[in-house]
């Protein structure tokens, strides 16, 4: 089956995925920080038995090889700098056949229920919770009247829900005090905007991350209808910074965008960064590209940025700036730019 | 934007000190009068420095450092590693650093209250993705309700609020349909106060409930600090 991140989504001239994570944790066993090696593996055989082998892949992080790695860190279920695999005996990831629908077994919390799909769909939250309610239907679930789902890290009690659109923003990006007037929107429906970027890391992007922060004092419901509302705003939003660049500075536009697309397709060797920036451009310029010369559907321009945005090593490290990288990177590139023609 | 220390909405100004935002009345407590006095105070009051030390010592006075070896029985967790990496060891610290946690949570998120889903019952949801017209294939000029112009600040240098404003354009003629689906932080005092009429004469009182809880909260957050 094709991955998650293949599939066609709606709105995805903006918005590359949205994801649903439930936190839980199970009674009887301490939190994450405080649980020891033998309750740890306890914990990982009641979690396993608990898990429908017909739905999903996966298991103990220990028995992972190399390439599994690589490939669940592709997928967005491993973290990019594969951090979440110190430990591995502690932990267990289970997923299923496309990598949309996953469990997460000893990073951070018990359990972490995460659905993924490609572009603007808040259905992610259905599939996430209906695996959640199975788990807890199987499990001792750790829950309090008053703070509802306990969690280690006290800022997931509650719901224990995390709403996450991953946005790419090249046009208020490049439009003076976008981001700062976005910035302020988004708080306003008390959600967040961060760069895409791992701890440490620097932004090099206009790739972000806009999230849900409240587990307390809100329903599900309401946090999935403020959550509509407001990437409804960034996309509309986002749209109109795209035609004002493209319709005001059409000459200069068009330029970077061909400029862009030539050093995507053929380039030897490219770094992340440059990469990232060309992808920008494409992106805002791609619907007033008139010429029709370059042939690119939002599908195979997503495919490209997620990939690159998900190679396992920060852009800080030197190895992602290798010439060697940079000429896997360009190839893979050219490879699939060449199979849209 | 919220304060950090008492969770309450900011609707004055924002005081920030040492990466910490505070409301006035916050900051007023923490001893940090200095940064909310205006120049004028300080003509009219030359021992304001004076003032400012006393009230700090004070307030030293006041601080509880008795809770910081406060452990969980279960799992030996200590107030101080709690409040150094904001995570807890086990159920048990729920009760046991109850106070601590209830603060952390207003901090970040201004409410401690769950009002989720109960385990194993499904959340009563209806959102759905509604796929939004792309601007080139179907818009029609002034039909768009968000514009961040990229130009306009770049001609006036203004800040950075002015420029690519994200404005909501045509909200006269309120329906109570427009009312019950918007986002009540998103209207202004006024279009509040049309709507609470409006749902009123319409004998939706649950929603014009809503409307004048919103308001009242505005106002009463308003006097905060």
């Amino acid at each position: 089956m094709a991955e998650w991140y293949t599939n066609e989504g709606k709105d995805n001239d903006v918005v590359l995925s949205t994801k649903a994570c439930i936190v839980r944790n199970i009674k009887g066993y301490n939190f994450m920080p405080r649980l020891d090696d033998k309750e740890c593996q306890s914990l990982l055989e009641t979690v396993d038995n608990a898990v429908d082998k017909s739905i999903y892949n996966g298991g103990n992080a220990a028995d992972f090889d190399n390439e599994t790695v690589l490939r669940l860190t592709r997928l967005q279920i491993l973290g990019r700098e594969a951090s979440q695999l110190v430990e591995p005996e502690r932990k267990a990831f289970y997923y299923n056949d496309d990598a949309s629908l996953s469990i997460t077994v000893g990073c951070g919390e018990h359990l972490t229920v995460k659905a993924m799909k490609q572009g603007h769909d808040i259905g992610v939250y259905k599939t996430a919770e209906k695996e959640a309610l199975n788990l807890e239907s199987k499990l001792d679930i750790a829950f309090s009247e008053n703070y509802g789902f306990l969690t280690s890290n006290v800022r997931l009690a509650g719901t224990g829900l995390k709403i996450l659109y991953t946005v790419s923003l090249p046009a208020i990006s490049k439009t003076e005090g976008g981001i700062a007037a976005l910035t302020q929107r988004v708080s306003q429906y008390e959600w967040t905007i961060y760069p895409f970027a791992d701890r440490g890391e620097i932004a090099d992007s206009d790739v972000y991350i806009i999230a849900s922060v409240n587990t307390l004092g809100v329903t599900e419901d309401e946090l999935l209808k403020r959550g509509e509302m407001l990437i409804t705003d960034v996309i509309k939003a986002e749209r109109a910074c795209r035609e004002e660049i493209a319709t005001s500075k059409k000459e200069q536009s068009a330029d970077i965008y061909g400029r862009s697309y030539g050093t995507l397709r053929y380039a030897g060797m490219i770094s992340r960064s440059e990469a990232l920036q060309a992808l920008g451009w494409i992106r805002l310029y791609h619907d007033y590209d008139d010429s029709g010369e370059i042939k690119l559907s939002w599908n195979t321009l997503d495919k490209i940025t997620m990939d690159i945005l998900w190679e396992p090593g920060a852009p800080s490290r030197k190895s992602s700036q290798s010439a060697a990288s940079q000429k896997y990177r360009a190839n893979g590139i050219r490879n699939i730019l060449k199979g849209d023609e | 934007m919220r304060c950090e220390r008492c969770g309450k909405e900011l609707t004055n100004r924002i005081i920030k000190i040492n990466g910490v935002t505070y409301c006035d009345n916050c900051a007023r407590l923490m001893g940090y009068d200095r940064f909310l006095r205006e120049p004028s105070d300080l003509m009219g009051n030359p021992f304001a420095p004076l003032d400012q030390i006393a009230s700090s010592l004070m307030q030293m006075s006041e601080l509880d450092f008795g809770n910081s070896t406060l452990t969980c029985p279960k799992c030996g967790m200590t107030l101080r590693e709690f409040e150094n990496e904001g995570r807890v060891g086990c159920i048990e610290c729920y009760n046991t650093f109850n106070e601590n946690i209830i603060r952390e949570m207003f901090k970040q998120q201004g409410n401690s209250e769950y009002a989720g889903r109960l385990p194993a019952q499904s959340a009563d949801t209806d959102a759905e993705t509604k796929e939004i017209p792309q601007i080139k294939k179907t818009a029609k000029p002034g039909i768009e309700t968000v514009k961040m112009d990229p130009s306009a600040n770049k001609a006036t240098g203004k800040e950075e609020t002015k420029a690519a404003s994200v404005k909501e354009e045509e909200k006269g003629g309120l329906t109570i349909e427009q009312l019950a689906k918007a986002d009540l932080g998103m209207l202004s005092d006024d279009d509040l106060e049309k709507g609470i009429k409006i749902a009123a004469e319409a004998e939706e009182y649950k929603l014009a409930s809503r409307l004048r809880d919103e308001l009242k909260g505005r106002k009463d957050g308003g006097n905060n600090g």
